[in-house]
């Protein structure tokens, strides 16, 4: 089990789109040489699917990384997520945060003990692979927003060690 | 009173159609038409690129099955060239192909098709979906992501990337395969036998249940085209063409790519961006055929693989000949999926798997050249045209979804004369004449490539719906 789970959502030739996908990576290098039992898993997608309910189900931490069309650009939110009371009456090809994590304890009767969506305004979604200049300024201050969900997750990380190797 | 029924759009489907309903006076549904409402343009502007571009750039076309069209796109580049592809290289694209009809099989049962088999076609269309599965049968649920994670874990594996790999090129594949990723492979196998056959029985189960289903969803005679290997049995990437009438009389047999032009032709209709592939010597609409999960058993005389032949043998037990319903494109899927886990654990088991010569080279030694491999929903064709650099001067794709469109829309006028009554419009009735085109898992963005042919229709209707005029091209 990796005890914390980053979805970073995007698609980097949709201009701002790309900022989630963009940090995601960062973080993957940040986090590879991590010792395996305290690892941070991240997942590049350029959307949420059914088959995330899986490692979600394992991850005792999960961050929702993601650009926002409707906030200001640039600016960062972090917001504590729930799994969702009522779903989309059509699905088809996405899912939002709430969907996931009530799909999540549906089919595997577990979801992580604290999920949060960490969101970064977007300013263009044209075709292209450059960001704009208020959201690549926003992104120290999301992998800060990161860092911090990562350290609140701290105690359930010791548990799930813990329960790994009780002989320490 | 006569009136117009439309469903837009069309859920469950990988892209976006719509179905139009035509009722007469007495409320009875006289004309159906499923229209394909986007177009896509891919054989006009890779006009002028150099033709070894052709498998990354139109495997874009598709992000559930860009695998059959790198490998189509590959085998035609190949004709171009001249060449054969080193063995090891067609053992890795048949695994690949496979890994990805299995992802997309796993995709149209489990998450599109399965609520209604699962829920109803009459159940509340708030839990008719993948939250409802979850809900109601949560094993299933996850056998299905499992299945689904399995194909595109392994594609990931192979080619770098879930979606849209590079590995496969012109000449083979571009790196040949690590150990350590043969045996995580592998290692994955049991995991899938045990998903298949948990979605095989639970299936067999609940079939019966839709038996009205089978007998009105696009149920009617026609032929069917698909790939066989030499000796006669399943064969997605590497095979030869057959297609047989809806009595089993072999029709044609051993087509190579490069003959499909002179026995096949495509109709353009007004009412969707979509073309209409049809036999010549029967004409169109006649000569229309089915290809797909369903063509593909009705073809074959085996499946070359001992689970997949004993389930063979069962399915082609509910007829005296090809299975004619398609509601059976569910079922046929899920033997699909079981022969590729087989195949993949023969493949990978094999120790010539990990030789390191896989790709050859060459230049351009034809100007034209055709490719063609099975796609998750049927026979996928590429056909290019180059000059002496080996730049593209043409190209003509014929896609599965394409194929089947005839069929599909003939399968929603038998289903909406079966259960939509003008004067009672019920969501069951609606959802059973879309669910007719879910047996089929249409992929509307492979499908609507074509150019230049647009069929386009303007009408100018006044406030009572008086037409006053009409504009009309294609």
């Amino acid at each position: 089990m990796k005890p914390v789970l980053v979805l970073a959502c995007g698609n980097t030739l949709r201009g701002d789109d790309g900022v989630g996908w963009r940090i995601g990576s960062a973080l993957q290098d940040e986090f590879q040489n991590e010792p395996a039992e305290s690892a941070v898993e991240v997942i590049l997608t350029q959307q949420l699917l059914p088959e995330h309910a899986e490692p979600l189900s394992r991850s005792n931490t999960a961050i929702f990384l993601d650009c926002s069309a409707i906030a200001q650009p640039g600016v960062v939110s972090t917001h504590s997520l729930s799994p969702a009371q009522s779903l989309p009456r059509i699905f088809t090809h996405h899912l939002d945060p709430a969907s996931l994590l009530k799909l999540t304890q549906d089919l595997y009767g577990r979801i992580p003990a604290r999920a949060v969506s960490i969101t970064i305004g977007g300013k263009s979604f044209e075709l292209q692979e450059q960001l704009t200049e208020p959201v690549t300024a926003a992104i120290p201050i999301a992998v800060q927003a990161v860092h911090r969900a990562i350290v609140a997750s701290e105690p359930e990380r010791r548990a799930a060690t813990l329960v790994q190797h009780p002989q320490e | 009173m006569s009136q117009t029924i439309t469903i837009d759009p069309v859920t469950r489907l990988e892209g976006h159609g719509k179905i139009t309903l035509k009722t007469n006076d007495q409320g009875e549904v006289t004309e159906a038409y499923f229209s394909v409402t986007q177009v896509r343009g891919f054989e006009k502007f890779c006009e002028g690129r150099p033709y070894y571009e052709m498998p990354s750039l139109m495997a874009r076309i598709c992000g559930i099955c860009p695998v059959s069209h790198l490998i189509a796109s590959a085998k035609a580049c190949e004709a171009i060239m001249s060449i054969e592809i080193p063995p090891t290289a067609a053992k890795l694209r048949r695994a690949l192909n496979l890994a990805q009809t299995i992802q997309s099989h796993a995709l149209s049962f489990f998450y599109l098709a399965s609520p209604d088999l699962l829920l109803g076609m009459d159940a509340d269309p708030a839990q008719r979906n993948i939250f409802g599965v979850a809900s109601a049968n949560p094993e299933l649920g996850r056998a299905g992501i499992g299945l689904r994670r399995f194909g595109q874990h392994m594609i990931e594996l192979l080619g770098r990337k879930r979606i849209h790999p590079g590995w496969v090129v012109p000449g083979g594949v571009t790196e040949p395969l690590d150990p350590a990723k043969r045996d995580e492979i592998l290692g994955l196998i049991p995991e899938a036998y045990a998903n298949i056959k948990l979605a095989l029985d639970w299936y067999k189960r609940i079939a019966d249940r839709f038996r009205d289903e089978a007998e009105s969803f696009a149920n009617f005679p026609g032929a069917f085209l698909g790939m066989v290997a030499d000796d006669g049995g399943l064969e997605f990437t590497d095979g030869k063409l057959r297609l047989i009438d809806a009595k089993g009389k072999i029709l044609l047999d051993k087509l190579r790519a490069a003959q499909f032009e002179k026995h096949f032709g495509e109709a353009v209709e007004p009412f969707s961006y979509m073309k209409f592939p049809y036999y010549k010597p029967l004409g169109y609409p006649e000569g229309s055929y089915r290809v797909g999960p369903l063509a593909r058993l009705n073809i074959v005389s085996h499946a070359g693989t001992p689970l997949a032949d004993v389930e063979l043998k069962e399915f082609k037990q509910k007829a005296n000949g090809p299975v004619l319903g398609s509601f059976y494109y569910h079922h046929a899927r899920l033997i699909d999926i079981l022969h590729g886990i087989e195949m993949i654990e023969r493949i990978f088991g094999d120790p010539t798997i990990l030789d390191k010569h896989v790709r050859a080279t060459a230049g351009v030694n034809r100007l034209e050249g055709s490719g063609v491999a099975e796609a998750p929903r049927g026979t996928l064709m590429h056909h290019y045209k180059v000059d002496e650099n080996g730049q593209m001067v043409w190209a003509n794709l014929i896609i599965a979804t394409g194929q089947n469109n005839n069929a599909m829309n003939r399968g929603v006028l038998q289903t909406a004369q079966r259960y939509v009554k003008g004067d009672k419009l019920e969501d069951g009735m609606l959802n059973r004449v879309e669910a007719v085109i879910r047996t089929f898992d249409p992929c509307l963005s492979c499908s609507t490539h074509a150019y230049g042919q647009m069929p386009l229709s303007i009408k100018l209707l006044a406030p009572d719906g008086t037409k006053l005029d009409e504009l009309r091209r294609g």
